[in-house]
């Protein structure tokens, strides 16, 4: 029974990648249908993503959409050696963090503001039911960075340095951080 | 690993991998795709869609607009308390462009380091825009007074950097 279960499964993967691989085909040809399909199929990945990475709504819709539409122009770059949900991903976290920097010079032109606090909210307590979604959006911009893409994308500390432009120690650094205000925010006491 | 880490990792675990926008998106991909056909060479730059930005211009425009249908019937009166408030604002407003125009005719024979700078100081002549809007009908508020202002030392700003010669760049 489980053995039939097992090979089910792996059918319907099977078949779900070829299904995906003649979407890509067809959406690398011009069809827009075709990526109408793999953007429904992807959308919530994307943004879910980007809104980790921006800490923001708005701005994480603004940026999913230039995911896409960048993703329309670079699709010819996707060579298929990898899944096409990794490669998206990477593709999605750095547009992320270019169009980051692109909104923060807006921003900071119009306002000299500077994201960097944390926000203000009581702490959860030692309740098992912790919204993680909630406190991660609370944290600083870089830590907040650091830890979406090491933590929940398993980046790599020297790949996020590259990504962030900043020293390696930095982004452990940032890292660490992340994590004593998460503790904080949990209201779990320093063992 | 510590306890802490172990809950942590159990709770990033349990983060849904996906969450769904709540605008649809769809329509400012499919005007970003087909502006993205129609200018081939312009694949670099970032993309011409309907984004928060101009969602937050719209709304202040149609804010704006509802403001004076519904304030039409006491424009009068209130005009005359306001008219002295909003004669500073005027007064700041045409000094600025004296100053903007002096400013660009200084530097008329003097190459600009970016090309898009006047890009950039027709998005600071927008906020102003959007800012005396909303001064227009709370024409004391200081808040909005001091953003004003901020918006065009940065358009002065903007243009003496863009035109300062090349040995004050470092």
């Amino acid at each position: 029974m489980e053995h039939t279960q097992q090979r089910v499964v792996h059918a319907n993967v099977v078949f779900g990648n070829k299904s995906e691989n003649a979407l890509i085909s067809k959406a690398k040809s011009g069809d827009k249908q075709a990526f109408r399909t793999l953007y429904d199929e992807h959308v919530g990945r994307v943004y879910a993503l980007c809104y980790r990475l921006t800490g923001e709504k708005g701005m994480a819709e603004d940026a999913s959409q230039e995911v896409f539409i960048q993703l329309w122009k670079k699709l010819g770059n996707f060579d298929g050696q990898s899944q096409f949900s990794t490669w998206l991903h990477s593709v999605t976290a750095n547009i992320t963090i270019s169009y980051m920097r692109k909104q923060k010079g807006w921003m900071q032109r119009m306002f000299n503001l500077e994201n960097s606090g944390i926000n203000e909210m009581p702490a959860e307590g030692n309740s098992t039911d912790v919204d993680l979604e909630a406190l991660i959006i609370r944290l600083p911009e870089r830590a907040r960075m650091v830890f979406v893409l090491h933590a929940l994308e398993g980046y790599r500390h020297e790949d996020i340095a590259n990504m962030l432009n900043m020293a390696v120690g930095s982004s452990k650094a940032q890292f660490f951080r992340a994590k004593q205000l998460l503790k904080d925010f949990m209201g779990v006491d320093d063992e | 690993m510590s306890n802490f880490d172990d809950k942590l990792a159990q709770h990033v675990s349990e983060l849904p991998k996906e969450k769904q926008p709540e605008r649809d998106l769809w329509r400012g991909i499919e005007l970003g795709i087909a502006s993205a056909q129609d200018n081939p060479a312009n694949d670099g730059a970032s993309s011409p869609t309907v984004t928060s930005k101009h969602w937050i211009a719209i709304a202040a425009s149609v804010c704006l607009v509802t403001v004076l249908w519904f304030a039409a019937p006491f424009a009068f009166k209130a005009d005359e308390s306001r008219s002295d408030g909003y004669a500073l604002i005027d007064a700041m407003s045409m000094q600025q462009q004296q100053q903007v125009n002096s400013l660009l005719a200084s530097y008329e024979s003097t190459t600009a380091l970016t090309e898009d700078w006047q890009e950039q100081l027709k998005e600071l002549d927008d906020a102003a825009d959007v800012i005396k809007a909303a001064l227009k009908d709370d024409p004391d508020n200081s808040a909005l007074i001091k953003m004003l202002h901020h918006v065009y030392q940065q358009q002065i700003a903007l243009i003496e950097r863009v035109h300062a010669p090349k040995w004050q760049q470092i």
